[in-house]
C-alpha cells in the first residue's frame, strides 16, 4: 500500500497510535487539526517511538530521552544525531463526509 | 563430569530447547535481541510451516555422505539444543534434516562444499543441518549461502575425539536476504574446530555456541565481515567452558562503510567452576570506514573460578587512522590505493586462515567491490595500475 487512510475521529487528541503497513510500523500523533507521521523506530537504538512520551511538539524517546519533533523528525539532541523519517499527511472527507487522513507512504522525507 | 552444581546462578548460558514454548517472540527489550532490527526478522518469528526451499549444490569427497533424516532424529542426536526463537522454529518446522557425516579417521584432502542458494526473495525458509566428524577425523567443510531468502536455520556440529575440523560460513547474500542461524558445536576429547564465518551481505544474524563434551578441545573462532550501507551483520558467539583445560580463540573483525551500515558483536565467554586449566582469549575490531556506521562491540565474560591459563578479551572500534593515510599519500600512494591496503592489511590475518586460495580470493574481490562504491570519481585505471604493481610486489615478496 503506498498510502495508509484512517478516520481523524479515531485518533485521540496526543496519543501515538502505531499504523503497521508494508513500510514498516508508522507512529500517528493527532494534535488538534493537525496530523503528523513519523517512523516508529528511535534513529539511536531499536526501540519504537510510539512508546514514548509528547510533549511541545515533540515525541520521547523513553529509553535514552531524545525528542523528534513531530514536523522535521530532528533530534533535539544526544543520544540520536540523525533524524527520524516523516511522511506527509493530508486531511480530505471521506464519501460519508467525515474527515480522514491519508498518510503518503511513498514520499518519505528521507529517502 | 561436566558441571558441578554450585552457588552462582548463570547469567550468560541462556536457555536451550526444542520446545517453542520456552522462546516467546522477541519484544527488543531482551539483552540477546536489543541490537536487531526486529522488523526485519519478523517472519522469521511466527511459528508456521513453509515450504520454500534453498537450492543445494554440493561437492563430496569420497567416504563423506549426505543423506535426510528426520527432524525428531536430528534432535535426538544433535549435542545442543536452540538458543533463540528463530532457531527453535528451524527446528521444528525444516521437517527434514540433512546430515552430513565425515567417517571416522577420514583423512578428507579435498574440502566439502554445500552451496546454498536462496531462491525466492521474501520467502521463507526453515533449514536444519547436522554435521557430524568422525573421531580422529580431519576434514574441512564449506557452507556458501547466496541469492535471496528469509532463512532460519539450526545447525549442530559433533566433533569426535581427536578429530579436527574447519568449518567456514559464508554469507554472501543479495541485499533482500535475511538470514537468522544458530550453529551450536560440541568439541569431543582433544578435538580441535576452527571455525571461520565470512559475512559480506544480506541483514545476518549468527549465533555460534561452542562447548565440550571432554578435556582438551580447542576451538578457533575466526570473523570477517563487511557492512555496506543499509546492511545490519550481527555476530553472537557463546563458548561454554564446562571442562577442564581446554582453549578458544575468538578474533571477529569488520569493516562498515555507508549510511546506516550497522555491525553487532558480542562474545560470551563461560569458565564453569571446574575448568580449570582454560585458556581463553577474544577479541573485535571494527574499522568504519564512513560517517553513519555504527558498530556495537560486546565482550562478556563469566569466570567462576580462576585457576586458568589465560582469560581475556579485547574490543576496538575505530575509524581509519590519519596517519597511515598521510603515511602512505606522501609516498605517493592515492587515497582510495591507500584505503584498499589498508582494508587487505585489516583482513589478511583473518582470510588468509581459510585455507583455500580460491575462496580467499572470492572473499577479497567482494571486498574490493564494496571499497570500490566509496571512490568518487576516482580514476579505475589508476587504481586498476597500482593493484598490478602491488600484487607483483606482493608474488615477489612471498616467492
Amino acid at each position: 500500500m503506498s498510502t495508509h487512510v484512517c478516520r481523524l475521529a479515531e485518533l485521540r487528541d496526543n496519543a501515538p497510535t502505531v499504523l503497521r503497513t508494508d513500510h514498516g510500523d508508522i507512529v500517528v500523533i493527532r494534535q488538534g487539526d493537525e496530523v503528523f507521521a513519523l517512523e516508529d523506530v528511535c534513529s539511536h537504538a531499536e526501540v519504537p517511538l510510539s512508546e514514548g512520551d509528547i510533549a511541545d511538539g515533540s515525541i520521547e524517546c523513553w529509553l535514552h530521552g531524545s525528542r523528534f519533533d513531530l514536523r522535521t523528525g530532528e533530534p533535539s539532541g544526544p543520544p540520536a544525531f540523525a533524524p527520524v523519517v516523516t511522511y506527509p499527511t493530508t486531511i480530505g472527507q471521506d464519501p460519508a463526509g467525515q474527515p480522514v487522513v491519508t498518510i503518503d507512504l511513498t514520499a518519505p522525507s528521507i529517502p | 563430569m561436566g558441571v558441578s552444581d554450585n552457588a552462582v546462578q548463570q547469567t550468560l548460558a541462556g536457555t536451550r530447547s526444542f520446545d517453542v514454548a520456552d522462546f516467546a517472540v522477541p519484544t527488543g527489550r531482551e539483552e540477546v535481541w536489543r541490537f536487531t532490527p526486529k522488523a526485519a526478522f519478523k517472519p522469521l518469528f511466527d511459528d508456521a510451516p513453509s515450504d520454500g526451499q534453498l537450492a543445494w549444490e554440493t561437492s563430496l569427497p569420497a567416504g563423506v555422505t549426505l543423506t535426510e533424516v528426520s527432524a525428531e532424529a536430528a534432535a535426538a542426536a544433535s549435542p545442543g539444543a536452540p538458543i533463540d526463537r528463530v532457531a527453535v522454529l528451524a527446528a521444528k518446522h525444516s521437517g527434514t534434516a540433512m546430515r552430513l557425516h565425515i567417517p571416522a579417521e577420514a583423512d578428507l584432502r579435498e574440502p566439502v562444499v554445500v552451496n546454498l542458494t536462496g531462491v525466492d526473495a521474501g520467502r521463507v525458509v526453515w533449514g536444519q543441518l547436522l554435521i557430524e566428524v568422525g573421531h580422529h577425523a580431519s576434514a574441512t567443510i564449506v557452507l556458501r549461502h547466496a541469492g535471496a531468502a528469509h532463512y532460519g536455520s539450526f545447525t549442530s556440529v559433533s566433533v569426535g575425539d581427536g578429530a579436527s575440523l574447519d568449518l567456514v560460513s559464508l554469507q554472501e547474500w543479495d541485499d533482500e536476504a535475511v538470514h537468522a542461524g544458530h550453529v551450536s558445536t560440541r568439541l569431543g576429547r582433544d578435538a580441535r574446530m576452527r571455525s571461520i564465518v565470512v559475512s559480506l551481505g544480506g541483514i545476518v544474524r549468527l549465533v555460534n555456541t561452542v562447548d565440550y563434551a571432554a578435556p582438551g578441545g580447542d576451538a578457533e573462532l575466526l570473523g570477517a565481515f563487511f557492512a555496506g550501507a543499509g546492511e545490519h551483520l550481527e555476530h553472537r558467539i557463546l563458548v561454554d567452558h564446562n571442562q577442564p583445560h581446554c582453549r578458544s580463540n575468538v578474533v571477529y573483525k569488520g569493516a562498515l562503510a555507508g549510511d546506516k551500515a550497522h555491525a553487532v558483536w558480542i562474545g560470551d565467554v563461560i569458565i564453569r567452576a571446574d575448568a580449570v586449566g582454560t585458556d581463553t582469549y577474544e577479541l573485535n575490531r571494527n574499522l568504519l570506514l564512513t560517517d553513519g556506521a555504527r558498530a556495537d562491540s560486546v565482550p562478556n565474560l563469566e569466570i567462576q573460578t580462576g585457576d586458568v591459563v589465560g582469560a581475556g578479551h579485547a574490543s576496538a572500534t575505530g575509524r581509519f587512522d590519519d596517519e597511515q593515510l598521510f603515511y602512505l599519500q606522501a609516498r605517493g600512494i592515492p587515497s582510495p590505493v591507500a584505503r584498499r591496503l589498508v582494508v587487505r592489511g585489516f583482513f589478511a590475518d583473518v582470510v588468509r586462515r581459510i585455507g583455500s586460495d580460491e575462496i580467499e580470493a572470492e572473499i577479497m574481490r567482494s571486498i574490493d567491490g564494496q571499497l570500490a562504491t566509496l571512490d568518487d570519481g576516482a580514476d579505475a585505471e589508476m587504481i586498476a595500475a597500482y593493484e598490478t604493481v602491488f600484487s607483483e610486489l606482493v608474488e615477489s615478496s612471498v616467492a
